[in-house]
């Protein structure tokens, strides 16, 4: 048998494996099935005559070891000679680290009654850590009331900024386009009951109850709760957070409250114009195709739309903006350790405030039918 | 002898900023070179425009007879980077970190990749016991011997490292000196260690890399010494650097 790197001469008492040529990490497939051809024989000592070796690096070394570790597992010895001396402090090194060598086996699955326990302990911290957080965030908002730093003050104008006026112009847009939608929808089937002119109504109420704010507070999520979520986690993640914590200052206070407020202000600032460009969308869609007058169209939202419409509107956004700061800034405040664990975080934070935006939304509209605002 | 990274005429500029200014260094097989420096005097720039992470200004460099350019896929097998902060990647255990370029460079069998990965971090003085960890679970000395294993992995000729002893304690510094002294005894690495680490300069590197003015002044540590530059005699003057050379190199 003898292939490049390995031939195997037999004799009586011995067999021996004459080693040759590049023991190097690029030929470790080939390597192994060299070794592999070199077979226990229980009369035989295995003897390595490693003279005709011209290189070899500490992984060629590790298969030329593996082998006769696995030779003596079945009872066979085996020697090396014809090492040159730079080549065996090498061997002499993989064995050296082989003696300590206490392989474990990775990624082992615990029994199921330990992970079964494992998930509910796991629910249980979360649980308590999401309440000491919201506790942690209350006493802040509590003991910030009493002695305001002016840094807070310019930090929340600085976010009513970052999170309201850059955010204008896309919501402008969106809200825009979806009155021209809502419109044209709305004539499509109104207009089957010669009822064409009833499209300002349905254009000017959904949009001022309901579709202004809620278009408003998802881009706002998707926007501004990603980037509060990334922002606190990396924070967290260069220790600045701790660094706060140490010289005395209430991260919560500096970080947290700043963006919740920010965005409380924000939010509704934003919902004005979301409303103001819905109209304008529908209005498009009304005098440029529907041939309403504008006249008329001015006329008609001010007989169907009252202050009260536009109010539940608005009074919904600070409460979606507290829900989506918080769910943000939270879940930014949980990353402890890996760059993974921050970008689950912030896509927590983006799916969960939009939900809890929506399941909220369907309440409130509940409450109003009841209350019959 | 022999040389294996040699850059010449290097001029890295920011703006108004010059950091090397016609910089030529080369380095010798089998060489461990201490690079030091003043802050801002482009020991990092150096070595990222050694390792192609860094368009240079102006200059060539080659690297075991390859030319480096900037983002172009350099001699990623013959050469091992210690970063100063680890650089390993926080989603992976650690064994999956050592075990990771093992995989992108050959196609060997699973079983055999686990013990070779497991050799490294054995080689570099860690218990397996740690191979299951994630890196944030780790100190900063076991996060340096995980990023030196993970630099070997791939049995590379060179060996840059970026303060490898800088944040750990003394005990710590000096077995991660010997054991860089041992490697490089055995395993026949060059080494290009960026260090502020004045024990280390006179322990274990063979000639020593001072950036000065843009330029370079390179020598033994004898010659090094004797250059009258004012930075260079002010750098050894300092007390830490004259016990320092008391005591001499560890043997």
């Amino acid at each position: 048998m003898s292939n490049a790197f390995l031939s195997v001469e037999n004799h009586p008492d011995r067999q021996i494996a004459n080693v040759r040529g590049h023991w190097i990490f690029d030929e470790i497939p080939a390597l192994e099935q060299a070794t592999a051809t070199v077979l226990p024989n229980p009369d035989q000592v295995v003897v390595f005559q490693c003279a005709g070796l011209e290189e070899i690096d500490i992984a060629g070394a590790w298969v030329l070891y593996d082998r006769t570790q696995q030779l003596s597992e079945v009872g066979i010895k085996s020697e090396f000679a014809g090492f040159k001396a730079a080549h065996f402090k090498f061997l002499q090194h993989i064995i050296d680290a082989a003696a300590i060598r206490e392989y474990v086996e990775p990624g082992r699955r615990p029994p199921r009654s330990k992970r079964i326990r494992e998930t509910v302990e796991k629910l249980g911290s979360h649980t308590t850590e999401l309440i000491e957080d919201l506790g942690a965030i209350a006493r802040s908002v509590l003991e910030g009331t009493y002695k305001p730093s002016l840094y807070m003050v310019g930090e929340t104008i600085k976010q009513i900024y970052l999170t309201g006026v850059q955010a204008i112009p896309v919501v402008v847009v969106i809200t825009f386009l979806i009155g021209i939608v809502t419109a044209h929808q709305a004539a499509g089937q109104l207009g089957k009951f010669g009822a064409s002119v009833l499209v300002v109504d349905l254009v000017s109420i959904s949009i001022t109850r309901e579709m202004g704010v809620l278009l408003a507070a998802i881009m706002v999520a998707g926007r501004s709760g990603s980037a509060f979520a990334a922002s606190l986690g990396v924070m967290k993640l260069n220790e600045e957070v701790d660094a706060m914590r140490v010289m005395g200052l209430n991260p919560h206070q500096m970080l947290v409250i700043p963006r919740i407020l920010g965005l409380v202000i924000a939010l509704p600032i934003l919902t004005i114009f979301a409303d103001i460009a819905g109209i304008a969308g529908g209005a498009l869609i009304a005098v440029g195709n529907m041939g309403i007058s504008g006249l008329q169209f001015v006329e008609r939202v001010a007989y169907s739309t009252d202050l009260t419409d536009f109010y539940v509107g608005l009074s919904k956004a600070p409460v979606f903006a507290l829900l989506i700061a918080m769910v943000g800034t939270l879940r930014g405040m949980q990353v402890k350790s890996s760059a993974e664990e921050l970008g689950l975080k912030t896509t927590m934070a983006v799916v969960q405030s939009i939900f809890m935006i929506i399941v909220a939304d369907a309440l409130f509209a509940t409450l109003f039918t009841h209350l019959g605002i | 002898m022999e040389t294996i990274i040699s850059v010449k005429n290097l001029v890295n500029r920011f703006g108004s900023q010059v950091v090397h200014d016609g910089l030529s260094l080369d380095i010798r097989r089998d060489e461990i070179l201490g690079v030091v420096g003043g802050s801002g005097s482009g020991k990092s720039v150096l070595m990222r425009s050694i390792l192609g992470l860094q368009r240079p200004t102006s200059g060539t460099i080659t690297v075991m007879g390859q030319k480096i350019e900037y983002h172009k896929p350099g001699p990623s097998r013959c050469w091992g980077v210690l970063f100063q902060a680890g650089a390993l990647l926080s989603d992976l255990t650690v064994q999956q970190n050592v075990e990771l370029p093992i995989a992108l460079y050959s196609n060997m069998p699973l079983e055999t990749r686990h013990e070779l990965a497991s050799l490294k971090l054995l080689m570099t003085g860690l218990s397996l016991t740690v191979a299951d960890k994630f890196p944030s679970e780790l100190s900063g000395g076991m996060r340096k011997r995980v990023a030196l294993a993970r630099a070997l992995a791939l049995e590379p000729k060179i060996l840059f490292l970026d303060e490898p002893t800088a944040g750990l304690d003394p005990i710590a510094a000096t077995e991660f000196e010997n054991l860089i002294t041992y490697l490089h005894d055995n395993l026949d690495l060059t080494i290009m260690m960026i260090t502020h680490d004045v024990d280390s300069l006179f322990g274990i590197c063979d000639r020593i890399a001072v950036l000065v003015d843009g330029g370079v002044v390179v020598g033994t540590l004898d010659e090094v010494l004797d250059s009258d530059h004012p930075w260079i005699r002010k750098y050894f003057g300092v007390p830490r650097a004259l016990r320092a050379r008391q005591a001499g190199g560890r043997p």
